[in-house]
């Protein structure tokens, strides 16, 4: 094998989808046995250049050189033949079987259909002996931290000898002690002749792993630079927004009344002390990035997590259950359209009074032509395209889904209404309709919780903007036009507030 | 023969639900069963034939009501053909004179024919409760607990009966309502409460609030908790109601017989089940309904009873059964994909 200085080469990569183009043109060159950072804000085209570099997409034009070869992977395991591994968020480990039996899950040597233990096993668990001496090859996966599977990802990398391993966001669910063991094997890796592509929103992480940093934004490669050459956090932070224009956002006059939700102290398996107040007809912004502990707030409050600390509403303590808290006047509208909000084999018909069938009931009867009436009102009022109230919500669009589960939590009669993600996965005309629902709303006199991790988003509608980073409300903003998107993102990536 | 198959044409059922859609596509494969069977069956065609088709299986479409609405809510009872021997069981030993006998299974509590059937019933709710409890609210998966129960429940009916059978020193009350006939008719007044209990399932199915919560837990579990719906309270009633069903049947039944037999109804929770799929509910929820659910029965009854009129030998008539009922269920998934497409 040819050893030249740059393990892969990028050349003018394009990957479009039938409405946008993910990867734009973008070419840049990652040097051999260095860790390369890639950061870029979420829909930068991180994921999808990863995903064509392991295979799991094709790309639609451009070049790619492995080794100074043209490198086409069909498939991950393609990928991984030829050299490029991935260690994704979501493990390729098997809980049941035990760490030797994971490492040659797949290369398994047999006879006659037996396994045979082989030298392959031995080569496997040396390897991870001089990563990992602390974890045994008997030991089950199961009983082993989500560090250490990585570990035993990692090793199975090395072992196979691959030349590049792809790790997305490793330490987005691992902790502090976990992070140091598992930075001192990903540095110890270049003496092992393996080159790292690391991808995370921490920025501090960068700067103490990184050899190497590629910031990308909006599907363009936007700079490659030796991370010894960049100043500070606040340079890639520039680099990774650029200049984002926002739509002119007024704020409302703050209102003097009691507070309609108060939470004070909350805290759970990934929520730190969090305390805030949301007043009548205010809107409520949550930025952070994954992970940042957006969907288990809303949960908590929402009475599906268990949490410390306290949380009332309309001056009362909520009961822990969806049920009451939608009786005390909450709806959610959930982060997962598909899986969580919405009743996809069932018609517009039969989703849309569901969280509130006593208006359309009489003693535990239905009243069919009740029924049909509101979800007329709501295909009109929202807009929502559609033949008839009898068509199967599976069919509709990614945004005329969203607005049937819209109009399932505002039929609630809900005054405190929490989005989480409102419009992830939907098209800009739909976005900006839901954006309207929601102004109305609030001038209605409803309170409203926004989950996002688009900023944009956030500082197009929101009157006050809380920042959470590793499960901590860290900052909260008065939105307005002397907002600093810099600060914003400083602190979001775990900056300090001042 | 093809030409007098009623083809679900498109124009005609275009509009209508793929659950009504479904309903008349089996109605139309019943229709042609039925005339095959008219064919090559003498006197199939005879009005107190069809009569014996419905009456004869009225309790698998008891514990068949149950077993559909658990169905679409993605969870399986497999325990009613136990509740029902359990029941009928109880309600012998309770009946039975107290020490009247030398012989221990001729012996029992010697309460009255109203109190033993309580007590029988209040013992399938308490199958029905362990079910909820197991399922409901400690999320064990409904088809592991329901074979238990099953198991369970016919076990403590054998221990009872001793392995055998329950029939002596009991009141002649005892036998009253499962003998008794629809005045002017032939027909068993179990076969009206059959039909009585489908019209109320069909009610409930189609027209109330507790109807809609069971094809939400169905469509989506976790979408249902998140819109308030207390799911596993929902569950709950759903195992005792259908464990209740089980008890009626197991009352009936042993009234019919005057008997408590701890074998009894064997095998009933598979024809449960396979009734239900065959009038289309889906095994993994949402989607079903009672209705066809009725249609699926007597589509097994027509099989069954061609089978015993063309003299085929009954090993045979198990396996045709099987062959029947796996190419309806086949059949109907086609023709639902088909339209889909």
């Amino acid at each position: 094998m040819s050893q030249t200085a740059n393990v892969l080469e990028i050349k003018d990569l394009v990957k479009d989808f039938p409405s946008v183009r993910a990867v734009n043109h973008v070419s840049f060159d990652i040097k051999r046995n260095t860790i390369h950072c890639l950061v870029g804000e979420n829909g930068a085209g991180k994921s999808t250049l990863i995903k064509v570099l392991t295979g799991a997409m094709l790309r639609s034009s451009g070049a790619l050189l492995l080794n100074g070869e043209e490198y086409w992977p069909h498939s991950t395991r393609d990928a991984k033949e030829k050299g490029i591994s991935t260690l994704f968020q979501e493990l390729n480990v098997v809980d049941q079987l035990t760490v030797a039996e994971n490492l040659t899950l797949g290369m398994e040597d047999t006879r006659f259909g037996f396994l045979r233990a082989t030298d392959k096993i031995s080569a496997m668990v040396s390897v991870m002996n001089s990563l990992e001496p602390s974890i045994h090859p008997k030991m089950l996966v199961s009983r082993l931290s989500v560090a250490q599977k990585q570990i035993v990802e990692i090793a199975k990398a090395v072992a196979t000898e691959s030349d590049i391993i792809i790790m997305d966001e490793p330490t987005a669910a691992i902790s502090e002690g976990e992070i140091k063991r598992l930075f001192t094997i990903v540095k110890g890796l270049r003496e092992k002749n393996v080159t790292v592509i690391y991808i995370s929103h921490r920025l501090d992480e960068i700067f103490e792993i990184g050899d190497y940093v590629t910031v990308m934004r909006d599907g363009r490669h936007i700079g490659t630079k030796p991370v010894s050459e960049v100043g500070d956090r606040s340079e890639l932070i520039r680099m990774m927004i650029g200049k984002t224009v926002f739509e002119q956002y007024t704020p409302k006059a703050q209102a003097c009344k009691d507070p309609l939700l108060v939470v004070r102290n909350v805290s759970n398996h990934k929520l730190h002390d969090i305390s805030f107040d949301v007043h009548e007809g205010e809107i409520v912004g949550f930025y952070g990035l994954v992970g940042a502990g957006k969907t288990e707030l809303a949960r908590a409050i929402y009475g599906v997590d268990e949490y410390r600390g306290e949380i009332r509403f309309k001056d009362r303590r909520l009961s822990p259950s969806p049920d009451k808290a939608i009786q005390a006047g909450i709806a959610l509208v959930p982060e997962e359209r598909r899986s969580q909000g919405l009743f996809t084999v069932l018609t517009i018909r039969g989703n849309v009074p569901v969280m509130n069938m006593k208006k359309i009931s009489r003693s535990g009867f239905v009243n069919a032509s009740q029924e049909r009436k509101v979800t007329r009102e709501y295909i009109d009022k929202l807009r929502i395209s559609t033949s008839s109230t009898e068509k199967e919500a599976a069919k509709l669009s990614g945004g005329n889904q969203q607005k049937v589960v819209f109009a399932k939590c505002l039929f609630a009669d809900a005054d405190l209404l929490m989005l989480d993600e409102p419009t992830r996965g939907i098209d800009v005309g739909a976005k900006s309709e839901i954006y309207g629902i929601v102004r109305r709303l609030s001038e209605e006199g409803k309170s409203i919780l926004i989950f996002s991790s688009e900023l944009p988003e956030i500082m197009n509608i929101c009157d006050t903007i809380h920042l959470l980073f590793d499960g901590r409300l860290k900052a909260t903003l008065r939105n307005g036009c002397d907002i600093d998107n810099e600060h914003v993102l400083h602190i979001v990536t775990g900056g300090d507030a001042p | 023969m093809s030409a007098d198959v009623p083809a679900p044409r498109k124009t005609v059922l275009a509009g209508v639900s793929n659950e009504t859609f479904l309903t008349f596509f089996m109605i139309g494969v019943l229709v042609v069963l039925f005339a095959v069977a008219c064919l090559f069956v003498p006197n199939f065609y005879l009005l107190q034939n069809i009569i014996n088709l419905f009456s004869n299986y009225w309790f698998v479409i008891i514990l068949g009501i149950g077993v559909t609405f658990l169905l679409i809510t993605g969870n399986f009872d497999m325990s009613v053909g136990g509740v029902v021997a359990l029941t009928g069981v109880l309600s012998v030993w309770f009946c039975q004179g107290y020490n009247v006998s030398q012989n221990a299974l001729a012996n029992g509590l010697g309460l009255p024919y109203g109190a033993a059937v309580a007590l029988a019933l209040a013992g399938a709710l308490c199958i029905g409760a362990v079910n909820a409890f197991f399922i409901a609210r400690l999320r064990v998966p409904s088809i592991i607990v329901t074979l238990a129960t099953m198991m369970v429940a016919r076990g403590i009916a054998q221990v009872i009966t001793r392995g055998a059978q329950r029939n002596t020193s009991l009141p002649d009350v005892f036998g009253v309502i499962g003998n008794t006939f629809i005045p002017g008719t032939s027909v068993k007044i179990a076969v009206l409460i059959m039909v009585l209990l489908v019209a109320a399932a069909y009610v409930v199915e189609k027209k109330t609030v507790v109807g809609r919560r069971t094809y939400l837990i169905g469509a989506n579990a976790t979408a249902a908790r998140l819109s308030g719906i207390r799911v596993s309270g929902h569950l709950a009633l759903l195992y005792m109601v259908s464990a209740l069903l089980a008890g009626v049947t197991g009352i009936l039944l042993a009234s019919e017989y005057k008997a408590g037999l701890s074998s009894r109804a064997m095998g009933y929770e598979f024809d449960a089940l396979v009734i239900s799929l065959l009038g289309g509910v889906s095994i993994a929820g949402g989607f079903g309904s009672v209705l066809g659910m009725f249609v699926g029965a007597i589509i097994l009854a027509v099989v069954t009873s061609s089978a015993t009129g063309l003299l085929l030998p009954p090993d045979w008539q198990f396996t045709l059964k099987g062959i029947v009922t796996f190419i309806a269920i086949l059949a109907q998934r086609f023709a639902l994909d088909r339209r889909k497409g």
